[in-house]
């Protein structure tokens, strides 16, 4: 009969969320807006490249002085620059728009800089004024060089492939910090599309007066594991909707999006790493879902409640916010109070988890601690929804609950 | 239905504070098997909060609260039928999602769920209101939905907590009818209500409750006994004798009332007036209404009295 019953109200909650038009409506949006992105980026791109080719037929010439003979005159004018020894007349000219630019190369460009004036353009078209000046300069240099080889180097153009090493075996680096940490990502997303969910599922029992009729039929742990599941599965279904227009984008737009070409191979997959980011994200979910719907059982009002959620969301965040403290000393004080502190111990786990600096042992007492603690929880929360829901208009204090409680033990034999 | 006497429902010495604030003292009452019982009291008499106690939604301070011999669980809820004074549905869903709900919640198959509901919405003419979002329905409309989720499972006990309560009187007659229905199909039914009229309509038994404590307890007749007994009417010539067993109360030339001060039977008063040689042309015994009771017992305190 449990085990009917959470079925069924698993089935309830999820089919009455997925039906719902305004739970689309939002978890659409954000695709949506993704989706318009990427259009917008696509159209421009398309018409940068118009642009660009536009630009490369038309005519643009320019005049300069130069006072470094760093210059190459040969370079200015196949960029379409022509030397004058009257810059002001130079500039007036430019300032009339009969003449595209003015270039004014100091004594020495490197410490000195460039004075460049132009026809305005609009902020991005402006850019270009900049790039001509600098391409003589650095053309001019590299014909000084001759060797084109040297030249790159001089421009630092050079490709370098790094190897570390951790405890004897080749470290990850970048492609290593990736793959855990996306479950850092996901944990945020599915909490901040959810948390209004969550706060509201609860009160709503208590809003529209039926708490009698679920207490009387149905064991309030059911009730509250059954919506927490159901969260979990709104929360996973919403993730797919949100990675659909990615991978669509991925996979049919790459090249008009200018997205770099993703070498699965080149990640590294750690194992270990996996399954803890992953009982962490699970764990720190479960322990923020939990005590949501306990805020949502005792405040009478979706804003009351909302306000509690704000703290809550506060010490979310602050891992962020120290987070280069705790990748440059995961062994401080600061990185120590985050990982074990349970409401600050998901992010900061996950963060230190993906960085490699979460030990075995920490691991393992944080995810305890993340599980523990959201059972402890959900007790909590069931104690509270079977008190406060009944409390349709106040909201209800712990210590009411807890004294409630303890005169019960007084009285039983 | 007669009921047996074997108790369904057993409350004993139940104790309630809240917030150190002492709602319900010392209560115990049986509710038998087959029998509909009411559960009479003043708003704030403690009522509501009895029923919540029994059904395991308070925890009670004191005592035993039992029904079928155990404290109520929700795995009992297949057997209960309950309609709260605090009443609602979840206004969001069609009218047939809501009720197929609580009927799987309350043992029933999704498809023996939906179909009885939709039989009970032909019933009550909801036929095709199914589709229908609960909160697109009238107040008399929600009620009726209310009263199908509260017996769609056949229940043994209904508890029904001011059932009438907003009810217009052609829900009111439906509800009466529904539970004349599962009185006759051996439910037992408890029910709190101000509506005297429903009490001697329904009610075998009865308790009132005021400050915590039972004031009354038992059959109609045995309540009415209880406070202030019988009053006798009658026309007669002669001299009525005094006696410990009533108290004249009015006298008119051949006209008299006779409140009895004790549990004496009516036949033995008119036997002992004819032995003292009175002529007595009509005796008529007269009760006390339930209402009159109410008021007696409640006074000012009530404001609920033929609401």
């Amino acid at each position: 009969m449990k085990q009917h019953n959470l079925r069924t109200v698993v089935s309830f909650e999820v089919r009455r969320t997925l039906g719902k038009k305004r739970f689309w409506f939002m978890t659409l949006m954000v695709p949506i807006a993704i989706g318009i992105v990427l259009a917008l980026v696509v159209l421009g791109n398309i018409v940068a490249d118009n642009n660009f080719d536009n630009q490369s037929e038309s005519e643009f010439s320019f005049t300069y002085t130069d006072a470094s003979s760093f210059i190459d005159p040969s370079v200015a004018t196949a960029l379409g620059g022509m030397v004058t020894t009257e810059p002001a007349k130079a500039i007036a000219a430019v300032r009339a728009g009969k003449q595209d630019a003015h270039f004014v190369y100091p004594a020495d460009p490197t410490t000195t800089p460039t004075e460049v004036y132009g026809v305005d353009k609009g902020l991005f078209e402006n850019g270009k004024y900049s790039d001509i000046a600098t391409q003589v300069l650095i053309r001019s240099a590299q014909d000084q060089i001759g060797d084109p080889a040297l030249a790159r180097l001089a421009q630092g153009n050079v490709p370098i492939s790094a190897t570390t090493f951790t405890e004897g075996k080749e470290a990850a680096g970048l492609m290593g910090i990736i793959p855990p940490l996306i479950f850092l990502v996901i944990f945020f997303l599915m909490f901040f599309l959810l948390a209004n969910q969550m706060l509201t599922s609860t009160m709503e029992e208590k809003e529209n007066r039926v708490t009698e009729m679920i207490l009387t039929t149905l064991n309030p742990t059911a009730l509250i594991t059954g919506k927490i599941i159901s969260l979990f599965i709104v929360g996973f279904a919403q993730a797919l909707v949100f990675l659909l227009p990615v991978l669509v984008g991925y996979v049919f737009f790459r090249s008009t999006l200018s997205l770099p070409n993703i070498d699965l191979s080149s990640f590294t997959f750690d194992p270990a790493q996996l399954i803890v980011g992953a009982l962490l994200a699970v764990g720190g979910f479960a322990l923020f879902t939990s005590t949501t719907v306990a805020i949502g059982a005792v405040t009478p009002t979706a804003k009351d409640a909302g306000n509690i959620f704000s703290g809550l969301a506060v010490l979310m965040f602050i891992p962020l916010y120290a987070a280069p403290l705790i990748i440059s000393d995961p062994q401080g004080p600061v990185a120590q109070l985050f990982t074990y502190f349970p409401y600050s111990a998901p992010v900061t786990a996950m963060l230190r988890n993906a960085l490699g600096s979460l030990t075995g042992w920490e691991a393992a007492i944080v995810v305890t601690e993340l599980f523990l603690l959201s059972a402890l929880v959900l007790r909590i929360a069931v104690r509270l929804f079977q008190t406060g829901s009944i409390q349709y208009n106040n909201r209800v204090s712990l210590k009411t609950i807890f004294a409630r409680s303890k005169a019960l033990k007084a009285t039983q034999p | 239905m007669a009921s047996s006497k074997e108790a369904l429902v057993h409350i004993e010495h139940f104790k309630m504070e809240f917030a150190g604030v002492t709602v319900i003292e010392d209560l115990s009452f049986d509710v038998h098997r087959g029998e509909t019982f009411g559960f009479l009291g003043s708003n704030g008499s403690g009522k509501t909060t009895t029923l919540r106690a029994l059904l395991g939604i308070y925890k009670p301070n004191g005592g035993t609260l039992h029904i079928d011999g155990r404290a109520f669980t929700p795995q009992d809820g297949s057997r209960l039928g309950y309609l709260p004074e605090e009443r609602g549905l979840y206004k969001k869903e069609s009218v047939l999602t809501v009720m197929t709900y609580f009927g799987e919640l309350k043992g029933l198959s999704k498809k023996v769920a939906a179909d009885w509901s939709m039989n009970y919405l032909e019933r009550v003419g909801l036929g095709d209101k199914g589709k229908t979002r609960v909160d697109k329905l009238s107040g008399g409309q929600q009620q009726k939905v209310q009263l199908g989720v509260t017996i769609m499972n056949d229940p043994e006990l209904l508890i029904l907590d001011e059932p009438t309560k907003g009810f217009d009187p052609v829900n009111r007659r439906l509800l009466m009818d529904i539970i004349e229905e599962r009185k006759r199909a051996g439910s037992t039914v408890l029910m709190v209500t101000h509506q005297m009229e429903e009490v001697e309509r329904l009610c075998d038994r009865i308790i009132l409750l005021k400050d915590g404590r039972a004031e009354a307890y038992g059959t109609v007749p045995e309540v009415q006994n209880q406070f202030g007994g019988t009053m006798i009417k009658t026309h007669y010539s002669g001299e009525i004798p005094t006696s410990p067993h009533y108290e004249v109360t009015t006298r008119d030339r051949n006209y008299a009332e006779l409140t009895l001060t004790d549990t004496a039977d009516e036949s033995d008063i008119l036997r002992g007036l004819v032995n003292a040689g009175v002529l007595v042309r009509s005796f008529t015994p007269i009760k006390l209404s339930l209402d009159e009771i109410f008021v007696q017992v409640y006074g000012e305190q009530s404001q609920a009295v033929g609401a």
